[in-house]
């Protein structure tokens, strides 16, 4: 029987990368329900406003958040912000929900490597959203709808870079469908 | 179901200007279970605290929905609001109409108002989520543990116990003061350090509330904040609260180590006190444990005590320590294998130091004048020993200097034993032996010679008679002979028997040719005795091969130089004769693999058998009890030819009944026979005191090493050599071989001991102090305290500017580091004052001082950081030495000047004006002249010029690291350090002495380098710290922590790999589940995320809540 393959590209590197997961090259042919690739099933829903959820650790990403607010910058509407206690603290589960309850995109921003007010929850972090971009590939997903992001407290201008980044990379994938 | 109100926030316009509010409320009304909505123009008001108050009152709400700005601005207001109306923690949920929609969405509405009804019914579907959660309450203990007794930590202590807080100060070093004591002088306003230091010490000292932990460490921390238990380990001091501080011991203490307070410029004794003020006031005893040579001796003789004594030509008082656990040194001077040789430190340099040649010196220069000291008190019970070697007396006079009447019996006509019948007198002249055996019986002890046990009495005989207690040392007088064929024709002997006839002068012919059985000391005695007698050839055969033969390899040697041959690995088959002993034969052998007790039985190899001429054969193939010597001590068991005793208390099993010894051990070296006979007397003590007084064994310590660093540092010194009689001289002469040393020889070789131990348990001090303070037997103990704060306060250390080795520092003797330069510009320092450079002890007259040594230094050998105080303190030492010696120049190469500060500009200018001259540079090479005067070369980095001159001294700036106790608590009770070691605050502005760890706070140079003015506030803002943190006694644990819940929790154990806090442990409760200590929990969640059971959650952050917010 002749399988198809979803098409393994590269995924496109969002507008800011500069502190991106590394994602092992894993190639996992994956087909729906129906036999057909998964890529054309999403490709056929219904398009819209695309719908994007950030997990924002209340030590740094949130406050740069804040301040992007403070100074009235204008922000992609499809981003919706939660705020976590630390990066740490949001496991797969959360963000694997989110995308299958109708987000585009899922991204997670905390303090920069080697500053987070708990030591070491940005690397959970990256790790989990490292193992979210291997699931999402393997059942033929873009792995770039989950994203992690590190930042400091003062830097408003990457927390605007990387939403906008973020934003841009979703709005080029077509709607996931609501499970 | 929840009954939630909405509460939508105007705020003046900034988000009613972008977002449609009415119509977003009208929304909201539909949303699952909400019961209200209302729109207010400023929530965060009082009017707005009304409203809210109003409509919980009115609709009976228990959750609240805020849409306003960010919760980071008022989140704490409205969960007040909460609180006060009592509707539980973790009820209010938080939707970000400002920052979050208004703000960002100005320009487009439309999507604004979309994104605001989203963001308001994902806040409204977490409410409905959000359980109520109590907080606890916990206890906080009212005390603080302050770690560094510098004067970081007696500001802060000071500070804590006036606020009523009993503050624990804990120091490593052996007082307080820390870095500050070592200064001169501060700068910029060049008072004296202990003049501001000195009332700070005094305090400490006697204030109720500070408890001073000097020699102390911390081990251990856990517990939560405001029940931090801390376990503390307090080394011992050796000198008791009864010291007056007089100083007597100094004087008379023998041993002499580099000074660390005085940072190596000077150098102190093993008791010693760093610095006159000094809190506490006592003398400490930095007793590193026992030297190896006192570790590895079997009766733990203090050797570096008699060596440190005998260094200095105090001969009597070397004996004093030399005979104190041993009656003949002077005869363990001469025959004593000498293991603690082998492991003498100085050999891992060049030689070991010739301990028993030192030993037998000082025996032989002082033991005949020590006086005989009667026994402090005295006993009736009578005490029989019945054999007078080394272990018998040894028994009897330790028994006699207790108080006991002893009776030594002895089968011989002479006492002494294998010291006087066994080792050739060659080796251990008689008057030797006789003079110590003297000393013995000089304590009072009775010697009954030529009565044998067994024959003219019996141990029955012995008890019967009214001796309390007896000992039997009765050795193994017994040759053993080989059962071979040809046994019993003449000329065969055991090596015993000659060795003892030739001893008590009895007639004895040996052959022309003699061979020697057996591969041990006896044996080689045996056939250098015969030599002597005027055998021709001399061989000795053993079993062994000459790798393991077990006979001492000097005697061995000195055997060989004589004429000895050596005939190894041969085993005796049968003795030839007709009528008369012709030859031997031997079997060439192996030895087989040890057996369970170790020995191992020749085994014959291929090879045809030898046969040796041999009109006399010396069997020396062991020893064993004396027939019938037994008889009459029925309950006596014996075992493998040895009596049995019991470890502990050197019993038989008659009551009443000891044994030590040959009989007892078997194969004994004489000072293993004394220590037997040591442990012997207290066994015997113990069972007529009828309690354990004394230690039978003595309570060994941790045996001190000198690291490879340190002796780097020492030069080498050929050892001694002991002069011997020629050969060829000796062979026919009974003189004795080794000549010992001469007094010069004696002297120069105790001064090459290394000190390993520090003291050197001499005791010279415990006899001089008049307070009796000394006690040498503390120990070091632990102890737990409970305390509500900790503040580390460990300070720094300099640079070690041997990293720098262009700079010369610690090879040339005139190169100094700034806080060397301190000492000796202190006024109580070792100069008292003076400026005198090392070298010569001359006023040095261009003094050269080198900035940023090991600071602002990116290469792998420095650090980045500047150390901030050190421009000032090149400048104050160049002001002082300038104002003392006006005749010195001073020059400071600096890279930069930097000293921001107040006062500290107009310091330099004045420093400046006195003369000083600053020179912009970059330095090169150091070269030390002739003269011991430093070639300095640099560039002058203004001019680009190059300078090259000569300089009486070099002071090296040398800059700040965080020190070694520093990183040490650091890893102990978990604190981050940065670069060079300083240790982390949680926030470098807003919290600059929380440390990372709630409730552990860090003040001075620990944390960063810093002078003594910020050292001082920073200490005592770390107080006002705990002050606020433990006021009240009790606090409220925050709601947002993590819990698990024991009934779904698996035991896997995640949790507490992840926490980075140590706050979650695995407890088990019948079944084995996780346990978050919710006062040290920062509520991160990483333990939540990571759980596989979803046992784990955080307050205000459930899983529930999280999902609710993210799917909407």
């Amino acid at each position: 029987m002749n399988v198809p393959v979803v098409a393994e590209a590269e995924p496109t590197a969002p507008a800011v990368a500069a502190t991106e997961v590394r994602v092992a090259q894993v190639r996992v042919p994956e087909i729906s329900a129906a036999g057909v690739p998964v890529s054309e099933v999403i490709a056929d829903a219904a398009d819209g406003e695309r719908s994007i959820v950030a997990f924002l650790c209340r030590e740094c990403a949130y406050s740069a958040a804040d301040a992007a607010g403070n100074a009235r910058t204008s922000l992609p509407p499809t981003i919706r912000t939660i705020m976590v206690p630390c990066t740490g603290r949001v496991s797969p589960l959360h963000l694997l929900a989110a995308l299958a309850e109708g987000a585009d995109g899922v991204y997670v921003a905390g303090c920069l490597e080697g500053q987070c007010h708990h030591r070491v929850g940005n690397f959970h972090a990256l790790d989990r959203v490292a193992f979210v971009r291997r699931l999402l590939r393997s059942v033929g997903v873009e792995p770039e709808r989950a994203a992690m992001f590190t930042m400091s407290a003062a830097d408003t201008p990457r927390f605007v870079a990387t939403a906008r980044g973020m934003d841009a990379t979703i709005s080029q994938l077509p709607r996931l469908p609501r499970s | 179901m929840t009954r939630c109100g909405v509460f939508l926030c105007e705020c003046g316009g900034n988000i009613s200007g972008v977002l449609d509010l009415p119509a977003l409320a009208a929304g909201g009304r539909s949303l699952d279970g909400v019961v209200n909505v209302t729109v207010s123009q400023f929530l965060c008001g009082a009017e707005g605290r009304r409203l809210i108050e109003g409509v919980v009152a009115d609709r009976g709400l228990d959750r609240i929905v805020i849409g306003s700005c960010s919760r980071r601005f008022q989140g704490p207001t409205f969960e007040r609001i909460a609180r006060d109306l009592e509707l539980g923690e973790n009820t209010v949920a938080f939707a970000n109409l400002r920052e979050g929609c208004a703000f960002i969405h100005r320009h487009e509405p439309e999507k604004a108002q979309r994104k605001a009804e989203t963001v308001l019914a994902a806040a409204v579907a977490r409410a409905g989520r959000q359980r109520p959660l109590q907080p606890s309450r916990t206890f906080l203990n009212r005390s603080a543990l302050v770690v560094g007794g510098g004067i970081a930590g007696l500001s802060a202590a000071e500070e804590l116990a006036g606020a009523g807080i009993t503050v624990h100060l804990v120091e490593r070093g052996q007082s307080l003061g820390g870095y500050m004591a070592r200064l001169s002088k501060t700068f910029p306003t060049e008072d004296c350090a202990m003049c501001s230091l000195g009332p700070r010490l005094a305090n400490a000292a006697t204030d109720s509330r500070i408890n001073v932990h000097t020699l102390t460490e911390v081990t251990g921390l856990s517990g939560p904040p405001g029940e931090f238990r801390v376990r503390l380990r307090h080394s011992p001091r050796f000198v008791s609260d009864q010291c007056v501080g007089c100083g007597t011991c100094t004087a008379v203490c023998p041993v002499e180590l580099e000074s660390e307070f005085d940072l190596g410029v000077t150098r102190r004794k093993a008791i010693s006190r760093p610095f006159a003020n000094a809190v506490p006031s006592t003398f400490a005893i930095d007793n590193r444990g026992w030297a190896p040579c006192t570790s590895t001796c079997p009766a733990h003789t203090a050797a570096q005590g008699y060596i440190a004594l005998a260094a200095q030509g105090r001969w009597a008082e070397a004996y004093r320590v030399a005979s104190a656990p041993n009656p003949f040194p002077s005869v363990c001077g001469r025959i004593c294998p000498h293991e603690c040789e082998e492991q003498c430190t100085r050999g891992r340099l060049d030689q070991p130091v010739a301990i028993a040649a030192i030993k037998r010196f000082v025996a032989d220069q002082a033991g005949a004048a020590d006086p005989v000291e009667p026994p402090v008190r005295r006993f009736e019970d009578r005490v029989a020993v019945v054999g007078a070697g080394p272990a018998g007396l040894t028994a009897a006079r330790d028994l006699a200097l207790l108080g006991y009447p002893v009776t030594v019996f002895e089968a011989q006509g002479v006492a002494g034993g294998m010291l006087r019948l066994g080792v050739p007198e060659y080796r251990l002249p008689r008057d030797v032996v006789a003079s110590e055996v003297e000393r013995v019986l000089a304590h009072g002890v009775e010697l009954r010679a030529g009565e044998r046990c067994g024959h003219d009495y019996t141990v029955d005989s012995l008890l019967a008679s009214g001796y309390r207690a007896v000992l039997l040392a009765l050795g193994l007088p017994q040759a053993r002979l080989l059962p071979l064929e040809g046994r019993e024709l003449p000329g065969v002997i055991g090596g015993l028997d000659l060795l003892r006839s030739r001893a008590l002068g009895d007639p004895i012919a040996v052959g022309r040719c003699v061979v020697v059985v057996g591969g041990g000391d006896v044996a080689v005695d045996a056939a250098r005795t015969a030599l002597r007698l005027g055998a021709e050839r001399v061989t000795i055969a053993c079993i062994e091969d000459r790798a393991t033969l077990p006979a001492q390899p000097g005697e061995l040697a000195e055997a060989i130089a004589e004429g000895v041959e050596l005939a190894p690995s041969l085993m005796p088959v049968a003795l030839l004769g007709d009528g008369a002993l012709s030859s031997i034969r031997f079997q060439p052998c192996t030895l087989a693999e040890p057996d369970a007790r170790g020995w191992r039985p020749p085994e014959p190899s291929a090879g045809e058998p030898v046969e040796v001429e041999a009109d006399t054969v010396v069997f020396c193939v062991g020893q064993a009890l004396g027939e019938d010597a037994l008889a009459g001590a029925a309950g006596v068991a014996v075992a493998g030819g040895r009596i049995v005793v019991d470890r502990e208390t050197m019993m038989t099993g008659r009551r009443g009944v000891f044994a030590a010894g040959d009989a007892a051990g078997g194969g004994l070296i004489a000072i293993e026979a004394i220590a037997a006979g040591a442990r012997a007397a207290r066994g015997i003590h113990n069972h007529l005191r009828g309690e354990a007084l004394l230690d039978v064994w003595p309570v060994e310590r941790e045996r001190a090493e000198v690291s490879d660093l340190e002796l780097s540092r020492r030069r080498s010194r050929p050892r001694q050599e002991m002069r011997v009689i020629p050969p060829e001289e000796r062979r026919t002469s009974w003189q004795e071989v080794r000549l010992g040393f001469t007094e010069e020889e004696a002297l120069a070789e105790a001064r090459r001991c290394l000190s390993c131990g520090g003291c050197s348990e001499c005791r010279s001090c415990e006899q001089a102090c008049p307070a009796g303070a000394i006690d040498l037997t503390q120990k070091p103990w632990e102890e737990e305290l409970t305390v509500g704060a900790l503040i580390v306060a460990t300070g720094h250390q300099e640079f070690d500017a041997r990293r720098k080795p262009p700079l010369g520092y610690g090879r040339y003797a005139n190169v100094l580091t700034q806080s060397q330069l301190a000492r000796l510009l202190s006024a109580s320092g070792p100069t008292g004052g003076e400026l005198r450079r090392p070298s010569d002890g001359q006023v040095p007259k261009r003094v050269f001082m080198l900035q940023c040594v090991g600071s602002r230094d990116s290469t792998s050998r420095g650090n980045e950081h500047c150390s901030a105080i050190c421009c000032l303190f090149a400048t104050l030492h160049a002001s002082l030495i300038r104002e003392s010696y006006p005749g010195t120049q001073v020059t400071i190469a600096y890279t930069d000047l930097r000293m921001p500060g107040k006062g500290h500009e107009e310091y330099l200018k004045l420093v400046a004006e006195r003369g000083v001259r600053y020179v912009r540079s970059r330095v090169g090479e150091l070269a030390e002249e002739q003269d011991k005067s430093l070639r300095v070369r640099w560039e002058d980095t203004v001019t680009g010029g190059k300078h090259e001159e000569l300089f009486d001294l070099v002071v090296l700036s040398a800059g700040l690291e965080a020190s070694a106790g520093t990183t040490q608590i650091a890893r102990v009770i978990g604190l981050q350090q940065g670069a060079a070691g300083f240790l982390k605050e949680y926030h470098p502005k807003l919290r600059p002495v929380d440390s990372q760890r709630a409730g552990i706070f860090i003040a001075g140079t620990a944390q960063g380098p810093k002078g003594i003015p910020e050292t001082i506030a920073q200490a005592k803002a770390a107080a006002a710290r705990v002050t606020s943190m433990l006021h009240g006694g009790m606090a409220a644990t925050p709601v947002e922590v993590a819990f698990s819940d024991p009934d779904v929790c698996i035991g896997c154990g995640v949790c507490v790999s992840v926490c980075p806090q140590g706050a979650v442990r695995l407890v088990d409760g019948g079944r084995v589940h996780a346990l978050v200590d919710q006062a040290s929990c920062r509520g991160c969640g990483i333990c939540a995320a990571e759980c596989p059971s979803g046992a784990m959650t955080v307050g205000g952050f459930s899983d529930a809540a999280l999902l609710a917010e993210a799917t909407v």
